[in-house]
């Protein structure tokens, strides 16, 4: 197969040494006088080369010699395969791919002086005149070489001299235990999950009770990240009935509701894990509490790498539910509200709030804004009075609501809030975050947020609304078939989309979902403009800091690389996923 | 009352069946759905209240004195009040004159100036290397085709706030001072740790009647197209349409150019009869009129004191349209002059009449005022400046900085530049998909058609690709603008950072985040109305 495909292969060897003849006269045309804009382009390159070369000449004369002898052997083998039929794959593929005509030739002269010289300065810097050891990044070092007039390039010890802040930022290292643990548990969960997936142990009994042992693993892994990152601490009464028990019912009542809808079966596993799932949570909760195992750490010390990936993790699980509620929201055909509901509420509301000054005009609870309460009468200008006519909104907006959703709320409610998400940058959600947590708690300050979480709510927010569009656009590339072929069989909403939608939307949606992971852990870096010390903001931190003052590049493109390299991981691991779950192959 | 009681009571057979049906509707999926709704439009309007709520203990907390109004009054509809006051803060590129005793409303209203001028320059020269990254992506040349290849993954692999910051701090901030700035390729571009300057052609007062017969030379082109057009179509024989078009409109710019230059009499200089020509060394010290006859000038090798006497010193007004058009006189005349800006006419008069500087030029209405201020105006000479339509303003050293033609901010051009290279990636692949969408067949049957290469592209790939690559472009060009929030990594003052400025300064947190919102809110629905609109004009030629 290969050989008849690949066309150099396919070159017999009496083939391999025929002369081709060649026409002088079709030569220049195709090459040269072809088309006046094709001269033109030929003269031009022909100058932009002699330039070039004749500076780069001057300014390395070693490095240009030898790439124009390179760029002329190369021509002389395709000229040599062309004219005396001495040809071989290479040239062949010369002939192809580099060398197709001058202008190709003139262009690849002119791309190969210009990689020469940018890897070579970029060379130049970072390993010829490169220093490595921590020691030699301090500025003590740095300023006597240059009184010294030693030329130094990157200092790259700065990296491993930074690794703590790098890696977790500025969180106290009596922690760093709890964090390795962390990131043990992570690496032997997918470790396992990776090994018990193998195609080669689908029969295998231990494997797949190893797998299922892994599952559970996962399901319980964010909350023993949450004990080993954020720690929890409790005093009082070992246990307090009321939590207990409210909390079970509400577990029971999603179970039954499950049941109800026939997403899950009575087994008796079943059973035993969702009634003591809660209560057996609990109590190891309170007991790793109140013997403080694991004593609660300020989570605004997260740092470095550690808040990075904590970001990425934390925003694509919490973001991928909402992303589907979202989506099937958007195209949720419920039944609308009716007309005949809608138009009295909205005229009855609209006259009230018009003609009182009950709760419009005097916003919520302020009692010094109700001093004022007529407000056509106190208005200074039209904008205001303006201002106080509106309840003529409200007709509008149910006007609007009718026409454009027939009263279909579900749908109306999704579609405002994703497009208001994806109307306004990132990091203005990131900093409404944190500016507009205070003002919409609790006083008291019971719900009073840790700056960090406020941030990943935001973030969440965020990220939910591009990931529901993502889905939504999984969800409309199912047949149509699929659907009817659900309701045939009798399936409600939540069988056909659990069983059927779901299973085959989320797999045409693999490298979708792997470009908006990585997309989320590169827009992670966002948060170091809005003061958290993430990846990037300690790496700022760290050139600012006097013993690596100025270090600026260094850091920069160790950021740059890691990031790069992280997020080809990433999409390299999504395209063997892809291909393990069959997609694209068919 | 008693009718309804004579009745009999209904049997307890319909009794079952009213209460069946009645349970039987309330759990129709229907009306259960309609119920949900109106539970879900409660529990939206009772959660909201509860954060109104919330908010109102909380503004009693956290500042009444948010919504002071001028009268001492509290109203919380003068929440926006604060906004008449001095800005107080400096903003480091302005795109109108600024100073910080403007008010808030003012600096806003510039970040927003900076925010669109951002947006279009990004806008427009993402398409240009979106695009030809895309095409050089499926170049024949391998080199071309790999670092195509390794530009989109490398920038879209990383994220564009690092991209940025090593634009800012580590390249641009490390360019040459301004004193020995970049020129890139001897033209007039210099690059700097000041950032961007190039020449510019800058429109003077008479550029109006040169643009006038610009639009009518597009016009006669259009006219020349249509005539030789019909006139192939009946003859048969092949016309020049490009050619004949194209020297109509050259004549018709150039007759314009020059009807423009002799019809504009507005600028003038002002001059002491006696500086007019004066004798240095044996060269005359040159003004250049609109006469332009009884003036000679030679190149100055002279050594510096005496040319420092020879200098010609002219006086003119801050950001007038006399500088770059004297200037320009000046340089071809190869006369050495040093530029002295003022503030008012007042000043600069008063710098003439102290001999500071040898010349005043402004437009004539100005001048005339002035000559009437003066003591002794018969000693003063008031004359008419050559004034082309559009001047190419060049970018000259001036003290520590470049004057004059089109100089970019450092921030601005980072931002700018990282955000051109960051999307032109993105862009790069959409462009490839919408290209390798067109099938091969297509090509061939082009091809077969005996149609040329840019006809080719013009007229079968194009129009098929462009509805694939619309509406990516469309959600890469609102990304673009949205991120050029991103300014505040590289400190440029678009709207988002001048507005946390403003928060920051007043304090006024919930004020300016409603404006920031609503701003970005209206960008982006303006936009995709525009795009969406365009994008339903390209598909409906669709069959």
């Amino acid at each position: 197969m290969a050989t008849t495909l690949n066309p150099n292969e396919s070159l017999k060897d009496e083939q391999r040494f025929k002369r081709r003849k060649i026409n002088w006269n079709y030569f220049l045309q195709d090459n040269i006088t072809g088309s006046t804009g094709l001269t033109v382009w030929i003269v031009f390159m022909t100058i932009v080369n002699l330039w070039f070369s004749v500076r780069q000449l001057g300014a390395a004369p070693g490095r240009t010699i030898v790439v124009l002898a390179v760029w002329a052997a190369l021509i002389l083998m395709v000229v040599a395969g062309e004219m005396f039929g001495i040809r071989s794959r290479v040239s062949e593929w010369l002939k192809n791919n580099l060398l197709t005509s001058v202008s190709n030739a003139l262009v690849t002269l002119f791309l190969m002086l210009l990689l020469t010289m940018a890897f070579t300065s970029f060379w130049h810097y970072a390993v010829t005149t490169a220093t490595w050891t921590v020691a030699e990044s301090s500025i003590d070092f740095r300023s006597a070489q240059a009184e010294a007039g030693v030329e130094i390039g990157a200092s790259w010890g700065v990296i491993w001299g930074s690794r703590k802040l790098l890696l977790t930022g500025l969180l106290e290292p009596q922690y760093n235990g709890r964090v390795i643990t962390s990131a043990i548990l992570i690496g032997v969960l997918w470790l396992l999950t990776s090994i018990t997936n193998r195609d080669r142990f689908a029969e295998n009994n231990g494997v797949q009770i190893l797998k299922n042992i892994t599952n559970i693993g996962w399901l319980i892994s964010p909350f023993a990240l949450y004990i080993l990152l954020a720690g929890i601490a409790y005093e009082g009464p070992f246990i307090n009935f009321s939590t207990l028990i409210r909390w079970e019912i509400v577990v029971l009542a999603i179970f039954g509701l499950l049941y109800f809808f026939n997403v899950l079966q009575l087994t008796p596993l079943n059973i035993a894990i969702w009634v003591l799932a809660w209560p057996l949570a609990y109590v190891i909760w309170r007991f790793i509490g109140q013997n403080g195992w694991y004593p609660p750490i300020n989570v605004d010390q997260w740092g470095g790498l550690l808040l990075t990936i904590i970001f990425a993790i934390f925003v694509n699980l919490a973001s991928f539910p909402v992303g589907i509620l979202l989506a099937l929201g958007r195209r949720a055909d419920v039944q609308g509200i009716p007309w005949w509901i809608i138009w009295p509420v909205t005229l009855i509301l609209t006259t009230i709030l018009l003609y009182t000054n009950t709760f419009g005009n005097c916003l919520g609870t302020i009692p010094a804004l109700c001093e004022n309460t007529n407000l056509w009468a106190t208005s200074r200008n039209n904008i205001e009075r303006g201002i106080a006519l509106w309840p003529l909104i409200i007709p509008l907006l149910a006007y609007l609501f009718q026409r454009m959703y027939n009263g279909n709320m579900v749908q109306a409610a999704s579609v405002v809030f994703i497009e208001f998400v994806r109307g306004v940058p990132l990091i203005t959600l990131l900093f409404l975050a944190i500016v507009m947590a205070p003002f919409f708690l609790p006083v008291d300050g019971s719900g009073s947020f840790k700056k960090v979480f406020a941030v990943m709510i935001g973030y969440t927010i965020f990220s939910a609304a591009y990931m529901a569009e993502l889905i939504r656009g999984g969800l409309q590339a199912i047949p149509r078939g699929q659907y009817e072929a659900a309701d045939a069989l009798g399936m409600n909403a939540l069988q056909k989309y659990r069983f059927i939608i779901l299973p085959q939307a989320l797999r045409i949606l693999i490298p979708a979902l792997a470009g908006s992971v990585i997309g989320t852990f590169k827009s992670s870096s966002l948060v170091s403009l809005i003061g958290l010390f993430d990846f990037v903001g300690i790496g700022r931190a760290v050139f600012t800091n006097d013993q690596w003052l100025g270090l600026k590049t260094e850091v920069y493109l160790f950021l740059f690389i890691a990031y790069f390299l992280v997020s080809s991981i990433v999409s390299l691991y999504s395209r063997r996923i892809e291909e393990s779950t069959g997609l694209g192959i068919r | 009352m008693a009718q309804i009681s004579a009745d009999p009571p209904p049997s307890s057979d319909t009794q079952k069946n009213i209460l069946s049906t009645v349970i039987s509707s309330i759990f129709d999926v229907r009306v259960l759905g309609v119920l949900g709704q109106i539970a879900f439009i409660v529990l939206v309007v009772l959660g909201f209240r509860a954060i109104f709520a919330n908010f109102g203990d909380n503004v009693e907390k956290l500042g009444e004195a948010q919504f002071i109004c001028r009268d001492g009054r509290f109203d919380y509809r003068c929440a926006y009040d604060f906004m008449e006051n001095e800005a107080g803060f400096d903003i480091s590129d302005p795109p109108l004159t600024y100073v910080n005793t403007n008010s808030y409303w003012y600096a806003l209203y510039l970040g927003f100036l900076n925010t669109l001028r951002v947006g279009v320059l990004g806008v427009i020269f993402t398409t240009i290397l979106g695009t030809l990254a895309g095409i050089a992506r499926l170049s024949t040349n391998w080199l071309i085709s790999k670092i195509a290849l390794a530009y989109v993954e490398i920038i879209r692999n990383t994220p564009v706030v690092i991209q940025l910051f090593i634009i800012y701090f580590v390249i641009i901030l490390s360019l040459p001072k301004v004193d020995d700035a970049l020129q890139v390729f001897n033209l007039p571009i210099f690059l700097s740790n000041r950032g961007l300057a190039m020449a510019w052609p800058q429109l003077m007062s008479s550029s109006a009647v040169w643009i006038a017969f610009l639009v009518l030379g597009a016009i006669q082109f259009q006219v020349t197209w249509i005539y030789l057009a019909r006139q192939e179509e009946r003859t048969g024989k092949p016309t020049n349409q490009w050619g004949w078009g194209i020297f109509g409109f050259v004549v018709i710019a150039i007759i314009g150019w020059i009807v423009a230059t002799n019809v504009a009499d507005t600028e003038a200089m002002l001059t002491p009869k006696s500086s007019l020509i004066r004798e240095v060394d044996g060269i005359s010290k040159v003004v250049v009129t609109k006469s332009g006859t009884n003036h000679i000038s030679e190149v100055p090798l002279l050594p510096e004191d005496q040319l420092a006497e020879a200098t010609l010193n002219v006086c003119v007004l801050r950001d007038s349209k006399s500088e770059p058009n004297l200037t320009r006189q000046l340089r071809s005349q190869k006369v050495p002059y040093k530029v002295i800006r003022k503030a008012t006419p007042d000043k600069a008069t008063t710098d003439l009449l102290d001999g500071k500087c040898t010349v005043f030029a402004a437009s004539k209405s100005i001048l005339a005022g002035e000559l009437a201020t003066i003591e002794s105006p018969t000693s003063y000479r008031l004359l008419s400046v050559d004034e082309q339509p559009v001047v190419w303003s060049v970018p000259r050293l001036e003290g520590f900085n470049l004057a004059g033609g089109l100089s970019l901010s450092p921030e601005l051009f980072a931002l700018l530049i990282g955000l051109i290279i960051f999307y032109g990636g993105g862009l790069a692949e959409v462009v490839r998909a919408g290209i390798l969408s067109v099938s091969k067949g297509q090509t061939e049957a082009a091809r077969a058609l005996g149609l040329n290469e840019a006809q080719r592209l013009n007229l079968i790939v194009l129009p098929q690709a462009l509805k694939v690559i619309i509406p990516p472009l469309i959600s890469t060009y609102l990304s673009l603008i949205k991120d050029t929030s991103l300014g505040l990594a590289v400190g440029f003052p678009d709207m988002y950072l001048i507005s946390r400025t403003t928060m920051n300064q007043s304090g006024r947190a919930l004020q300016m985040m409603i404006v920031i919102m609503a701003f970005y809110l209206l960008i982006s629905l303006v936009f995709s109305l525009i795009l969406n609109w365009y994008n339903s004009k390209i598909t409906m030629v669709e069959r």
